[in-house]
């Protein structure tokens, strides 16, 4: 909804503001990113997920930069609340995105809360952990007939695009 | 005036004349019925008593289920019905200890069970089974898509490589019709009546006879009578295995899926003139269809249908055994 063209441009305001004040904000991101690197996936209400999402991201860029960095070490030691999750940002997550440059986690919607609030949740989770895919995988099968038909489709084709050539 | 009234008298004389050398088709298909029907009640009621048989179901999920079944009585497809809906009307075929097995054939013995799909991780049974079956579909169709005093032999039926990208199936026509080219309208008319068996859902009926049997079934057709003899001498028990679908009674290489409601995309894609043969103007039917668990976007299917059109060649069967020493061999044009 557009009230007024100040409302509609955001003029740097790139985040929510959410808990008590800015402070409070951080310690609760802080507190949801901990819980991130300890079970790898988390269930929030959707407007935290989304927030703590870009924070998540962030961490794992730094985490790549290796446990001998000195900006690296401080932000790790800075948002993990517990401190035994440090060695896991650096030897267990740093290395499962490598190949990565971007693009870490999977967010997903989950059906509304039940209480009076209503709020709508979500999941967040770090790639390439070992729960049960947040959505249905697709089966290939190279065998079923639609395939086999394509198959032989194709290889027609190249044979006659060979012989063409 | 008077020619069209010589027409009409020619047309009668030659019809007459005709009918009088062979049995209608309508003849022919309620006598092939009558002796189908009859070897059926004959095979059931060899069974007279109930007896008991266990099977042990195979299957994701399905380990350790036994099933009681009655000998001579219950098919895989009762025992799909003591599951789930689901295992009814998606399974095509079932592997009895590990032989193909059409769904509507009795159990004979104490058996392992796997009911197969279209879907399955390894379909390639299915897949074939279903080819032959669309194939027979698709010689029932020709056989009465003509008028009355149009003869149509069908030739013996082919096993064609899914891949190979159609199924086939070989059909003399009267020789009047023999300077006929079909147009794309009357393809269209066949892929019509494929279409209204389909909506139909028939069961195709196994039924595994002695070939004498099959031979009193197909004594209009000179052609079928040298196949089965020629099945007969293949196969280990020395029997062949008939089906029928509504009153189709048809001869079959191997067992075919459950019923012809797992059709679902259906094309008569050509009618291709093979030339001279031995029985007078072999012409070959083709055509594309897709089950109804996995139906295929329309473009997809247009290029699958496209590719259906050129004419499949069928690797010789008769070159191993060669049943006719007597007819020259012609090769197709």
């Amino acid at each position: 909804m557009r009230l007024t063209l100040q409302l509609l441009i955001s003029h740097g305001r790139v985040a929510r503001k959410m808990g008590l004040g800015s402070e409070s904000r951080i310690n609760m991101l802080r507190n949801l990113l901990t819980g991130l690197v300890r079970h790898e996936r988390i269930e929030t209400t959707a407007a935290r997920a989304d927030e703590v999402r870009f924070y998540a991201e962030k961490l794992v860029d730094y985490a790549k930069k290796g446990d001998t960095d000195e900006k690296a070490m401080k932000m790790a030691s800075f948002w993990m609340t517990e401190k035994d999750l440090v060695p896991k940002l650096f030897k267990v997550l740093a290395p499962r995105f490598e190949p990565h440059s971007s693009g870490y986690t999977r967010m997903a919607r989950i059906p509304n809360k039940a209480n009076l609030d209503k709020a709508k949740m979500a999941v967040l989770e770090y790639k390439g952990n070992p729960f049960p895919p947040l959505y249905p995988v697709k089966k290939k099968n190279e065998l079923a007939l639609v395939n086999q038909l394509l198959k032989g489709y194709r290889e027609e084709r190249a044979q006659y695009l060979a012989s063409k050539a | 005036m008077v020619t069209r009234i010589a027409c009409q008298v020619l047309q009668r004389r030659f019809a007459s004349v005709a009918a009088a050398l062979r049995a209608s088709p309508a003849e022919v298909r309620s006598q092939r019925n009558a002796v189908f029907s009859r070897e059926q009640a004959r095979q059931r009621a060899l069974y007279p008593r109930i007896q008991k048989i266990e099977v042990s179901m195979q299957g994701p999920g399905m380990e350790g289920t036994l099933l009681v079944m009655n000998r001579g009585m219950s098919t895989p497809l009762s025992c799909a019905r003591h599951l789930t809906e689901h295992h009814e009307t998606n399974s095509a075929l079932a592997l009895v200890d590990g032989e193909p097995w059409s769904l509507h054939q009795p159990l004979t013995d104490s058996c392992s069970l796997t009911l197969l799909t279209f879907k399955d991780n390894d379909p390639t049974v299915v897949n074939q089974a279903y080819w032959r079956s669309c194939s027979a579909l698709l010689g029932q169709v020709l056989e009465t898509a003509f008028k009355e005093d149009f003869a149509v032999e069908l030739l013996s039926t082919v096993d064609v490589a899914v891949t190979a990208g159609a199924f086939c199936y070989d059909v003399v026509l009267d020789p009047k019709l023999d300077s006929w080219t079909p147009s794309e309208e009357s393809l269209r008319s066949l892929t019509r009546g494929a279409q209204q068996l389909i909506h139909q859902d028939l069961a195709w009926e196994p039924l595994e006879v002695v070939p004498s049997v099959a031979l009193e079934v197909f004594s209009h057709s000179r052609c079928k009578q040298e196949e089965v003899e020629q099945k007969a001498s293949q196969s280990p028990t020395g029997t062949v295995m008939l089906h029928r679908c509504g009153d189709h009674v048809l001869l079959s290489a191997g067992p075919l899926v459950g019923r012809t409601g797992l059709c679902s995309q259906y094309d008569v894609t050509a009618l291709h003139s093979l030339g001279e043969g031995p029985w007078g103007l072999h012409r070959r039917a083709q055509g594309i269809s897709l089950p109804l668990q996995m139906e295929a976007h329309h473009t997809v299917w247009g290029k699958l249908r496209q590719r259906a059109e050129r004419r499949v060649e069928v690797p010789k069967p008769e070159e191993v055994t060669p049943p006719a020493s007597d007819q020259p061999t012609t090769t197709s044009a």
